[in-house]
This record gives C-alpha cells, structure tokens and sequence, in this order.
C-alpha cells in the first residue's frame, strides 16, 4: 500500500465540534471505524484532507429503544450489533447480515455508518434496514432531517450527503412478532464481500403475508427494493407457490454487472435462490408454517 | 551407504530416540513469543529505503529514462539504472535474457527499470512518481495462441518458444491399436499465487571497504550470493548472505531473493549506506512469479481389462515475461505425465511459450500439479467408459517395484503408492459410497486423486548437498546448513538426525541461520531435496563425529568402541551401563587432544543416466508418493463447492516427525483446495487486476475441510538418512484432482479448468439441466 | 502526541497523524511481535487487543488510540492462558513459519477469555480474520480447543 499522506486527523469530543468542523474545513470527511476509508485511502475519489474522527463522540455510539423505535448510532460497532438482543430480536436480519460483514476483526471497529456512507451496493448492513423500514438522519451545523433510508444512496460509493453533512443515526420500527432473514453468498466460507445479497421482512396474520418487503444487494447501482414485487405478494396467502413468484420475479427487478467477484448472469439467477430462502426464513420467524 | 540402514547397522539400536516421535520444534517457543525475528523486523528505523520504478507498459523499448526532476526531491539519495549496475546486468534463472535493470526493452507490466533510494516510503514513492520513462510501444500477447501465431510479436526470441521438451517410449501407434476405450480431452490449469503470509523484504549493509552484507527472504542463501555477486561484479568472498527465518516461500522465494537481495546490496554499495527494501502486498501480487499457467491436450487408452495401453500428451507451458524455471518446470511435467501409473506406450511433446504477463516461477508441485489434475481426470474418465471402480482402475495400473515410469525409469526401491491408494480407499469406506447422495439442495460425492513427485533434481543431473557440527567444549553443539527454515522445519528434521545418530539431546543443539560465511552450500531448499538431500548431509557430518566421540569415549571408558552406547547427551559401556560420561567432559576431552570436534557431511545423489534424444532414463534420485480420498458437497442451487473432509496418505520413506509430516500435509490440503475452487487471479491488458487478500481470496480456517488421519506409508528410500524422502509437495499435488473428481461424482460434471468457483458450476449445472 | 497504554505501561509518543497504530508499534516502539503482511486489514497479521478487542493495527491511525489499552503478545507473556496456548501450540505442530503466530494467539486468547468452551465452529470464527497459508488451520483449531480444555476443565 503507498503510504496514506496528504491528511489531518481531527479529533473532536463533541458533536458540534465535529459539525462545525465539516461546516468550515474544505475536504473534510468523517471517519470512524476507518475500516473502508484506510485500505483505500489512495483511491478515493474526494482526497479529503482533513479526516475527522466521530470516535470520541458518544451519542453517536449504541442502541436504544424508545418509543416503539429503534435508534442505532452510526458510530455503532458490528460487533455491538450483533451482541445487541434488541437488534437479535427486532431486526433479526440486521443481526444476522452484521455477522457476515468481515471478520472478527473488522467487526469489532467496522461501524454501520461507516457501512452505510462507504455506500458499496453490497453493503450487507443495508438490505435488513431497508426492509425495516429504516430512516437516516442528516445533520450538518444548522439543521438535521430524516430520510428514508433508500434516498441516502445516490450511485456505487455515492450518497446523498452533503460536504457539510454526516450521518446522525438510524431509526426504524420495533414491532413484535414479525421475522425478517438476511441471505448472501461468497466466494467461500470465510470473510468476503457478498457476491449478491438479499433480506425480506414479513408481517403475518394468520397464513397471509400481510406485509412483505425485499431488499436486494449488489445486483444495481445500489442496494434496491422490489415494490412491484411487494406489491403483488402483500395480502396474498403464503405458499410455495407465492414464494416462486415473488422469487422469479425479483430477477426482473435486478440489473447487475460483471466484476471480479462474479458475473451478472450468476448474480441475476442467485436473486431468485436468496430471496426465496429468505422468504422461507422469514415466514418460519413469524411463525408461519408452509 | 544404505543411509536407510543407519539405526540397525551402525547405532545397533532397536528403537529411535527420537525419530518417528512427535516432537516440539526447536523454533516454536520463539516464534510464540513473538520473539522470532524476520527480516523486516531486523530493520533499524531511519533505514534508507528502495523501491523499484518497474514498467507500466506490458510490451516496450524503452526510449529514455528521465530521472532530473525525481532526484530533486527532497530526501531521495539517488537513482539507479542499467548504467548504474558494476557487474552483469543479468539475473536471469536458466535463460540469460533477463536483465537485472532494463534499459533496453521491458516484457511485462513491472518489470524493474530503476532502483530509487530515498530516506523514507513517502520521498521513495514521491520520487518514483516523479521518474519519467518514455516508452515506445510494442504489440504485447496475452495468451499462448497469440504468442504463437504466425507474426506474433518477438518478446525474446523468434516463434516465442523458450525450451522444448520431448519423450518417446514404445510405440504410440501400437498403442492406440491396443485400446479399447480412448479419451481425449484439453485441460487448462491457471496461475496460482503464493500468498506467503510475509512479504518480501531485504536488507543489505555495505562495510565500505568491498563487502555487502544482505539479510533477506530466499530459499538458497548460495544462489542469493552467485547472484548478487555477479551484478556487482563481486568476488562470492565479498557478499555475505544471511537469510532471516522466512514466514512461508512455497518457492516463490527461492525466485524473489536474489532479485530482492540484489536490488538492497545495489542500493548499499553505490550510497555507502545500509538499504532496506521491502515489498509491499499489491506489489507482491502484481509483479513476483507464480504457478505457470499450463495447457495440456491430453490423449489416454485403455485396453478392456482396464490396463493403460497408451498416453499422448502436449503440453503448452505459458511462462509469461521470462523463462526462469521454465525448463525445470515443463520438464518435470513430461516426465510425470502419465501419472503414478505404468503405460508401455508414451508420446508427451513439451513447449514453454512467453507471453507478456507477469512470469512463472517455482511454486510447490513445479508442474506436477497442474500435471495431476489433468492426468488423474483421464484415468478417472477411462473408468468411468469402463464401467470401472475408479480405485480398482488406478489398482491396476499403478506404480510398483519393478515398474517402469512415464520416462521409463525403473523403480526398484521405495515405491509405496499402492498402499496409499488401498489406505485412503479403506478410510474413506470408499466401496460404500459409490453413489452420489442428495441432501436437501446439496448433492455429496467422493473422488480420488493420486500422485507421484520426483525427489530432487532433475533429468540425472547431479546434486549433492554439504552440512556442518559442532561440538563445544561444554557439550553443546552448532549445526550448520544452507537448508532454509521457510515453515516447513527441513533443519529441525535435520537436528533431530543428528541427534538420532550422536545420541545427544536435541535441545543441545543449536541451528544456525544459513550464513554463506560459514554454512556450507546445501543446494536449495526445494524439488522435496531440504530432508533428503540436506538431512543426509547432515547425517553424514553426525556420523564422522560420532566416530571421535566414540574414538574418545571407548578411551576414557576403557573399552572398545563396539561397546560404547552415546544417549542422552553421555557415553558409557553397554556393559557397564552404570558410569556415564557426559558429553561435556568427552568435547573437553576431544579439545585436549586436538580431535577435531567439527565435522564437514557431505552427500551426493546416486549417479543416473538419462538420454536426451529420447528423454529416458533414470531421472529422479526416487519418487514421493501420495494418495487422497475427498468428499465435497455441492449446492445445486447456488453452485458453492465445499470439500467436507479428505483422507490423505503419503509415502514419506520415513517420518522423521509425525508433527511436521501431518502439518505439511494439512497446509497442503489448505492450498490445493484454494486452487480447485476459489483461488482466482485475474489480469487486464496484462495487469493485474486481484491484487490482494481481498480479491485473491484463499482458505481461511472456516474453509477448512475435517481431515482424517494421514496414513502414513514408510517404504524407506535406501540413500537417504533414516530412508526420508521429501514430503511438501506430493501431499499438495493428489488434493486438487480428488476435489476435482468428487466434484464430478456428486454432479456428473467435468471441470476442464480451474478454480471451480460458485457461478462456474452453476452455470455448468444450468447448461447441463441439473438443478 | 498520543497517550496510551501498551502492554500495561503507559506511553507518550509524538507521532504523525498519517502514521497507522501498526507503524508506530513496528518501525517507532520496536514492537516488532506485530506483523505486517498486507496494509489491508485483510491478513490478520497485524492483530492487537484495543481494550481485550482484537483489531488489525495496519488500518486504524496511531492518534485513535489515544487513552486505550492496546495488547501484543508481549505484554501476556506471563498471562496463565496465553502459556496454555502456547503449550497447546507447541504440542500440536501448530507453529510452522510463525508469521501469522502473534495475531492468530491474539484472536484465541480474545476468544478464551470470552468464551471458557468454545465449539469448534466458534473457533474458527475467532480465527477467521487471521489467515495462515501454511498449516491447514487444523491443529490450530485442536490448540485452541485443547487450552479451553486444559484451563477450564469440566
């Protein structure tokens, strides 16, 4: 690796400082676990020159419920995710996709923010969030918004912050009684970037699928969801047959590419595979039976 | 001698002391400590450090180098160029076509133009970026066939052959007659790159008055020095080779030290100042040697009863920029490519083919791998047309005493293949899973893979390899040998022979660091020779002074030398068991009297003979043999492999240490399960583009197999100490077509490349309407 | 400058902000135990404990760890279950070239210390992250599994 030179590190113990940091330094960036930004710090695209660490800063870091939602701080740990029996319960998609994000390691000073701003369409922190319903909270010094999360993804390693804006936090409904499931494949069993991605969050009455979300991973220019498909399942009664639709026609709504890591045909035919398996997951989860 | 002999005929023992017995590593307290050092970690801070400014273009002449504006750079020292290097700017292995420096011509994407030494990685990085090469592009080749068309670009030489090889046993025509079945098919075997945990690092310090000393990684700290010596236009006497403990090599070392060394001592002796270079992983990945990529178009017959009747194979070896081991290499796998198996009829034509991309080197199995995987999946298919088990087929055809190899060499000593494949066969069950089981989307299949790796080098050439001991006047002693530690414990194997035959405790002895000052040349550590070869040297110097400390002893105990017992680190009597004498007086003692108590050993292979014309003969001092049984299960749904468990057996001559035996065979499993299914290098435009852990992606722990016990076969090799033969490579060479076949078995698929990665078989199971 | 504890001493060292935590340890403290075998965070060689968390060194900056506690296997030399590891190391022939030793030992003890009996798919989760190419990972599975055994027995 050439060696990382051309940058400050700012350190700011509090959240307006580091706010008031990116609203006056040009090139700033905010940096935490640094999991994504240091191995590939030479090939960054915006060169920051001043890199301010959120690390220090602790309403930025945890998990909490409150009001029926679940708020996690982007500074938040994987490792702290998967630990969290809020998330194991609420999010049990979020949980499961945390334990594949890197190894043990990586984990352990990897955050979600950072997952999410990185912005890779294989993020695997992202298709659990995005069928939980999550919204990001954007701050800069003078005002901060919620947005769904999807809107935060503008194109690969691209979102929608601004140079003064970081992201504040994640919410999402904690509802009980519903399952979601995480799905990837890799190139092997150890550590690796998914190939493709997929999570599914269902809410059950009875034998209908009352609620039906999917959320696919690294077949686009960003993680998606699959409305259309959503839209065909939702209300509908589960069944193998449901299950096969919904799985064949996610292929329709994916558009991916060839890469090192594989190739646009076998990423388009693993969609289906995923999404049915984690349809199947998730429909077990909430307690359904086929 | 019949070194294999030496515990029955000249220690008159009935049981070792220590060979055959698990022992803990000389090296392992340290290195668990952290306490260990490899070369980086010799580095003193402020070190002046090299980088290599290497070539950009795949396929050039060099037009100008511009080194003004990057020597202006605060803090570069200066820059070297082809004019700059005092000797021969040559570092060629086999072929002298690959200069040290290029000025001229470059061949590949990395290929070295400048050394720049500068204060610190920053300034070197800044100045290189500053170098300004104008080149004039050639037309550059990418594969085989383009480099072989008529009108390809000239990258060393006209029709860009480097080296051919031939052989021709029998009758080829006769042969084809003789069959029943025939299959013919054509194989392509890709690079593979090392991955050595440690990347390659060198240090030099120049004393100023015409001497360098360089601490390096490398696997022959002799060559390192020949080498070296020759780009500075040095005497051997004025370079001075250490080499560090190196943290894995698997041969790419043994190829990268005498680069690495020579651009440090370079550096050191045109500044004055001491030089450190050290590569850093993309570099590694991008520009070092690998596997050669291979093509074999490969015939094979069968009579009805299952006997081999003929093979005919070519073989297209792509070497890539230069031919380094290229002849080494194709050679080793002409004279291989039967297989493990006795075929009266043989036809095998070898080519080695440049291309400009990055070159081929030595890498565990030299050729033998890529051989196997081809070789064993046409045995496997001519089962399969014969309705037969695919064990009983091998049964029949494989190697004994008395059979004759692929080059018709006669093997009439220490041939243990068939009881590895009747081992691995009975472990495995191997009769109650002959079909395919289906578990849910998973489907489960059984192969097998055999193997066979000559021991040494090649082609009846000669090779011989030296050692030294010490005792001091306390009782302890120094071994010395030019074998490297590179992970695999070749030295520690060589202590415990020594100790074996001096009967000392084996942590009295203390091994050296190869130092070209004072180890004696031991030839390289590779080809499976650092135990054979090196261990019988070493026995040689145990033995010369186990004949003074006797001398001596019988003196000091008054009796005769037939009577005297050395263990545990004390002489005494057989007869009168009860006075000991402990081996500190005996060296005091030897000291006195001006017994020499150093020993020089000494070994040389037996003579072979070999004919060129033909490309028969006796061509491998003696043969490692392995056999493997793998089970895998394949997802039919997302096409991922997984090998669920292997049975591996070798013939090992004899185990030195069942530790060491079982660890090389268990990190052979790890490495050729990587290249069967998920090593994956990939280039564009000759660069490449895979460039690290995250891209080039092999075996973690969770990828790792269940592995049964290594069965472990010893049919002693005669001429070697204790009857030892080379154990790394075999173990690696009969993984990949086990995987391979078993692959085939769950799926009814053939695979005619490798790795077989997850959208590979899937759409392999796709076009075939299995799912 | 930066302030922290290594090894259970405390340091204070002027250091460049571009300098990563796996640098200064190397090349500035001499701490020479941690490897570097990829500048990635993909290797594992470079493992240190960050308050008992296992992290690779080569990709957090020296400044981050400012009052932390930072671990190589030098400062747990004398620890009871670092030495059951070493023993169960030694003992298994799970030392081969020793490169990737310091970080893998560093994972095992992370995950022994967490966690008295492991499985043996909890193991080799541990030990996902630390990569070796020479010994199989098998009798590095059996060392860590043996020490849980030795220094928790049932």
């Amino acid at each position: 690796m050439k060696p990382l030179t051309g940058f400050s590190l700012l350190r700011p113990p509090t959240l307006v400082g580091a706010l008031e940091m990116m609203s006056t330094l040009e090139h700033a960036q905010p940096i935490a676990g640094g999991t994504d930004i240091i191995p590939t710090f030479r090939d960054l695209g915006s060169k920051p020159v001043h890199l301010i660490d959120l690390g220090l800063i602790e309403e930025l870091n945890g998990i909490i419920e409150e009001d029926g939602k679940i708020l996690i701080g982007p500074t938040t740990t994987h490792s702290q995710i998967i630990a969290s029996k809020v998330i194991e319960n609420f999010a049990p998609a979020l949980h499961d996709a945390s334990r594949w994000i890197g190894s043990v390691q990586i984990r352990n000073r990897g955050t979600i923010g950072g997952n999410l701003c990185n912005a890779s369409p294989a993020a695997d922190s992202v298709p659990p969030l995005l069928v939980h319903g999550a919204e990001a909270h954007i701050c800069s010094l003078e005002e901060g918004h919620w947005i769904p999360l999807l809107e935060l993804f503008k194109g690969p390693k691209m979102t929608v912050l601004e140079p003064n804006e970081i992201l504040m936090g994640l919410r999402f409904p904690a509802i009980a009684g519903i399952g979601s499931s995480f799905q990837r494949i890799g190139r092997r069993k150890g550590f690796t970037l998914s190939v493709v991605n997929a999570a599914v969050y269902v809410e059950r009455n009875g034998d209908e699928l009352k609620e039906a979300r999917i959320a696919l991973g690294s077949v686009a220019p960003t993680p998606i969801r699959a409305p259309g498909v959503e839209d065909k399942v939702r209300g509908k009664k589960m069944s193998e047959e449901l299950i096969d639709e919904a799985s064949a026609a996610c292929v329709e709504v994916a558009s991916p590419i060839d890469d090192v890591r594989g190739t646009a045909e076998y990423r388009k035919d693993m969609t289906a595979v995923l999404v049915k398996r984690a349809l199947h997951e998730a429909w077990r989860r909430a307690g359904g039976e086929l | 001698m019949e070194y294999d002999r030496i515990l029955s005929d000249l220690l008159n023992r009935d049981e070792y002391l220590v060979i055959g017995k698990k022992t803990v590593r000389s090296d392992a307290l340290d290195k668990l400590l952290g306490k260990a050092r490899f070369t980086s970690d010799y580095i003193p801070k402020d070190t002046m450090t090299v980088k290599v400014v290497r070539s950009t273009m795949p396929h050039a002449l060099i037009k100008r180098v511009d080194t003004s504006t990057a020597l202006r750079v605060p803090g570069v020292v200066t820059i070297l160029t082809a004019k700059d290097v005092p000797g021969e700017n040559e570092i060629g292995y086999a072929l002298p076509e690959q200069p040290f420096l290029n000025d001229k011509k470059v061949h590949y994407v990395g290929d070295p133009i400048a050394l720049v030494c500068a204060i610190d990685e920053t300034t070197a990085q800044e100045a290189i970026d500053a170098v300004v090469v104008e080149y004039e592009p050639l037309l550059a080749v990418f594969d085989i066939d383009a480099a072989l068309a008529e009108g390809a670009p000239i990258i060393h030489k006209e029709n860009n052959v480097a080296v051919k090889t031939k052989i021709r046993k029998g009758n080829i025509a006769k042969g084809w007659k003789d069959s029943d079945v025939v299959v013919e098919d054509t194989y392509w075997s890709p690079y593979q790159e090392h991955m050595c945990l440690e990347p390659e690092a060198a240090y030099a310090v120049p004393d100023g008055v015409g001497k360098v000393t360089i601490i390096a990684c490398m696997q022959s700290p002799h060559l390192v020095r020949e080498k070296v010596a020759r780009v500075l236009g040095w005497k051997l006497n004025q370079v001075r080779v250490i080499q560090a403990l190196t943290g894995g090599a698997f041969g790419k070392k043994d190829d990268t030290g005498p680069l690495i060394s020579g651009y440090a001592a370079l550096a050191a002796i045109k500044t004055g100042k001491p030089a450190a270079y050290i590569m850093d992983r993309s570099e590694v990945v991008s520009v070092t040697p690998k596997r050669f990529p291979v093509r074999f178009k490969y015939k094979s017959g069968a009579d009805s009863e299952g006997k081999l009747t003929a093979v005919e194979v070519e073989i297209t070896l792509e070497v890539g920029a230069y031919a380094n081991r290229a002849p080494f290499w194709l050679w080793r796998q002409t004279a291989h490519a039967c297989g493990p198996y006795e075929v009266p009829n043989v036809a095998v034509d070898g080519r080695a083919v440049y291309t400009n991309k990055v070159y081929g080197g030595s890498y565990r199995g030299f050729g033998n791998l890529a051989l196997h995987f081809a070789a064993e999946q046409q045995v496997d298919k001519l089962a399969y047309e014969l309705e037969m088990d695919p064990v009983d087929f091998r049964m029949k055809n494989i190697l004994r005493i008395g059979s004759r190899t692929t080059c018709d060499q006669l093997l009439d000593n220490s041939v243990g293949i068939d009881k590895c494949l009747a081992g691995v066969a009975a472990a495995s069950e191997w009769a109650k899973h002959r079909e395919p089981v289906r578990i849910g989307t998973k489907v489960r299949g059984w192969g097998v893979g055999c193997a066979y790796h000559g021991n040494s080098t090649s082609r009846s050439t000669p090779d011989w390899s030296a050692a030294s001991l010490m005792i001091h006047s306390d009782g302890s002693l120094t071994y010395r040998t030019a074998i490297c530690e590179i992970g695999q414990g070749s030295p520690f194997g060589h202590a415990k022979i020594v100790a074996e035959i001096i009967g000392c405790n084996l942590n009295s002895i203390k091994i050296e660091q190869p130092d070209t000052d004072s180890t004696p040349d031991s030839k390289p550590t590779h080809g499976s020779r650092g135990l054979m070869m090196g261990g019988t040297a070493a026995a040689d110097a145990a033995i010369k002074l186990r004949e003074r400390l006797i001398r001596v002893a019988s003196n000091m105990l008054d009796c005769p030398e037939t009577q005297v017992e050395l263990r545990d680190s004390q002489a005494y009597n057989r007869k009168k068991p009860s006075i000991k004498i402990p081996f500190a007086e005996i060296a005091e003692e030897m000291h006195i009297r001006g017994e020499n108590p150093a020993s020089f050993g000494f070994y040389t292979s037996p003579r072979r003979f070999f004919d060129a014309e033909t490309g028969l003969g006796y061509n491998y001092a003696v043969y490692t043999f392995a056999a493997s049984v793998a089970e895998v299960e394949v997802d039919t749904e997302t096409g991922q492999v997984e090998v669920t468990k292997i049975w591996p057996a070798m013939d090992v001559g004899k185990a030195i240490d069942p530790l060491i035996v079982d660890g090389q065979i268990h990190g052979a499993i790890s490495h050729g399960i990587g290249f069967a299914i998920m090593e994956n290098l990939q280039l564009k435009d000759g660069v490449v583009t895979t460039t690290g852990f995250k891209d080039y992606i092999i075996p973690s722990a969770l990828d790792t197999p269940e592995i049964d016990d290594t069965i472990v076969v010893e049919e002693a090799y005669k001429y070697a100490a204790f009857g030892a033969k080379g154990v790394g490579e075999p173990s690696i060479i009969s993984i990949v077509p086990a995987v391979v076949n078993a692959i085939h078995h769950a799926t009814g698929l053939r695979f005619n490349t490798i790795p077989i990665t997850p959208d590979r078989m899937h759409k392999a199971l796709k076009e075939a309407g299995k799912k | 400058m930066v302030n922290f504890d290594l090894n259970g001493a405390h340091i204070s060292f002027e250091v460049p902000t571009t300098m990563t935590l796996l640098d200064m340890l190397r090349i500035e403290l001499g701490v020479t135990s941690v490897k570097k075998g990829c500048e990635q965070g993909e290797c594992g060689a470079c493992t240190v404990l960050i308050d008992g968390y296992p992290m690779t060194s080569c990709i957090i900056l020296a400044p981050q760890v400012e009052g932390r506690h930072v671990y190589t296997i030098d400062g747990l030399a004398d620890d009871p279950l670092m030495k059951e590891l070493r023993e169960a190391f030694m003992e298994n022939g799970a030392v081969q070239c020793g490169f990737c030793t310091p970080g893998m030992l560093l994972s095992a003890y992370a995950l022994l210390r967490d966690n008295k009996r492991p499985s043996e798919e909890e193991v080799k989760t541990a030990i996902e992250g630390n990569i070796c190419r020479c010994t199989g990972y098998v009798t590095i599975i059996e060392s860590i599994l043996d020490a849980a055994e030795r220094i928790a027995p049932d």
